[in-house]
């Protein structure tokens, strides 16, 4: 190994450390060390792990006697700190009084622990998970920018090295976003494939769990081992989970991949554009055949995601509401969980109609073609303190024009991830999103690699 | 039951003093208007995307 520990991603240090050539515990040695120098001015943790080296030295021991669970298997991810965790506290975010979440592991956390996987720590996340900026964490690639959010401790945290992999959450983008602004892969597999036991609820039928990591082929591996039926998630489905590594490494040729027109290009930023259209051109290149199409319905999915976000998260937080409590909420999730009240019931239900149509939609377009593809986000990170950003010549507020790519893919339930496919003139990278049909992940992960594996882009690091 | 002298804290269920009422209304302003471009659908033969599971309780739990 050439590079630093921190630096190699799990496909490299998987079989490294199953063969002995890589300890558990110099590599959490390694990612504790890195946040020690440069996480004071990344804020990416909210809480380091007391017991992180402990579970490194008990992997190190199990592992010596030939008990190698599998690839996780004494690798450092850090864990959102929305979802609950017997060993380390969880806060969703908030410093208001009066909440308290219990001690005890989520579903993705138990299969991580299971996979014997090291939780280094708690990633820093936008309040509740309402929001794109994750006050307080900085993007590594520029300090003066935010990561994005809501995972945006996670994404920081992974782009800088200070783990190997983190847990996101994303219920408008909040894995696929971070995952574009600080340069790393977020999935957000399909509704029902991951549980969500476990993670603080955000909105009940647009919350996904998934990961974020510094390479496709990492994705899988992390994949392998959260996919999979939890009775304890209404939502999760018992649908088989195939091998997803068995998914990379093979040709796009032949497959049929869909851009959508409408909306997907809508003001994008010049240099995201300019990517964007280089990915499309490399994968045609690749042999795959391009289809455009338009999807006249996504003019109308803003009103219908705000419908349904806001109305939940408001039911989650009704008793705070009621109590008082939200008084202590930040302003700007404050204002979010009061607007809910305003929403009416025709309106959530005339929202999940539309939904309905545009899962329609999709269907018929996957009749035809195996992926959409498209740009994760129309800008690439702002500076810290902005709530208004300029695209194409338009004003429009961060909070609307940063997810206009991702929430789509909640309000159908789609799988999609978001693959870094270059940098804006400010160095500042660029995410191409690729989503499949329900359950599809494998031809996700598919394409994703194909487009990796022809770039340099997983290779460069932020200079912090 | 006689509404109160102020039925919109009752409807809405938001017990906020005018100016704030005021300011998360003003807030509001802009998703309404998205909103309303939902409202011009015609979704009258769309099931919406909400199922109703009665085995859900049975379900294994852990």
């Amino acid at each position: 190994m050439n590079a630093e520990l921190w630096q190699q991603p799990i496909e490299t240090l998987a079989p490294a450390i199953r063969s002995g050539k890589v300890s558990p515990v110099a590599l959490t040695e390694a990612c504790l060390d890195r946040i020690g120098q440069v996480d004071g001015e990344l804020n990416s943790f909210i809480h380091i792990s007391k017991h992180a080296l402990q579970a490194a030295r008990a992997a190190e021991a199990e592992i010596r006697k030939g008990k190698w669970r599998g690839p996780l298997h004494g690798i450092p991810v850090g864990v959102k700190d929305n979802y609950l965790t017997q060993d380390m506290p969880t806060t969703a975010g908030s410093t208001a009084p009066g909440l308290a979440f219990p001690l005890r592991d989520s579903g993705a956390v138990s299969r991580l622990r299971a996979a014997g996987a090291v939780l280094i720590g708690k990633t820093r996340t936008h309040e509740f998970a309402w929001g794109n900026v994750t006050p307080l964490v900085s993007n590594p690639w520029d300090v003066t920018r935010v990561p994005s959010g809501s995972s945006g401790g996670s994404g920081a945290a992974v782009a800088a090295g200070l783990c190997i992999s983190a847990l996101g959450s994303d219920t408008g983008g909040s894995i696929r976003m971070p995952a574009a602004a600080c340069g790393t892969v977020g999935l957000k597999a399909t509704f029902g494939r991951v549980s969500r036991d476990g993670v603080v609820p955000h909105s009940w039928s647009l919350d996904h769990a998934g990961a974020l990591t510094r390479t496709v082929a990492d994705t899988a591996l992390m994949m392998q081992v959260l996919a999979g039926y939890d009775a304890a998630d209404p939502a999760c489905q018992a649908q088989p989970v195939p091998d997803y590594a068995k998914a990379l490494n093979k040709p796009v040729k032949d497959l049929k991949i869909g851009v959508c027109r409408n909306h997907f290009f809508d003001r994008v930023q010049e240099d995201v554009a300019r990517a964007i259209e280089q990915a499309i051109d490399d994968l045609a290149q690749a042999g795959a055949q391009i289809q455009e199409f338009n999807i006249p319905l996504l003019e109308y999915g803003l009103g219908a995601i705000y419908a349904i976000e806001l109305s939940s998260s408001t039911a989650y937080h009704d008793a705070s509401l009621r109590a008082g409590r939200v008084s202590h909420y930040e302003p700007d999730v404050r204002m979010l969980v009061e607007m809910g009240r305003l929403v009416t019931g025709p309106d959530y239900l005339l929202a999940e109609q539309y939904r309905s149509a545009l899962m329609q939609a999709y269907r018929k377009v996957f009749d035809t073609v195996d992926v959409v593809l498209g740009p994760t986000t129309p800008i690439t990170a702002w500076k810290r303190g902005e709530w208004t950003v300029k695209v194409a010549g338009q004003a429009e507020s961060v909070l609307a024009a940063y997810w206009r790519f991702t929430y789509p893919y909640n309000l159908t339930g789609l799988p999609a991830i978001s693959v870094p496919c270059g940098f804006d003139r400010d160095g500042l990278p660029i995410g191409l999103q690729i989503a499949a049909r329900p359950f599809d992940e494998a031809t996700v992960l598919r394409v994703a690699h194909a487009y990796e594996r022809g770039h340099e882009w997983k290779n460069m690091r932020p200079d912090i | 039951m006689n509404f109160p002298e102020d039925p919109y804290r009752e409807l809405l269920g938001l017990n906020l003093p005018p100016e704030r009422l005021a300011e998360v209304l003003q807030a509001y302003a802009d998703i309404l208007g998205e909103i309303r471009k939902l409202r011009t659908l015609n979704l009258t033969d769309e099931h919406p995307a909400v199922i109703f599971e009665p085995t859900a309780p049975y379900r294994l739990k852990k």
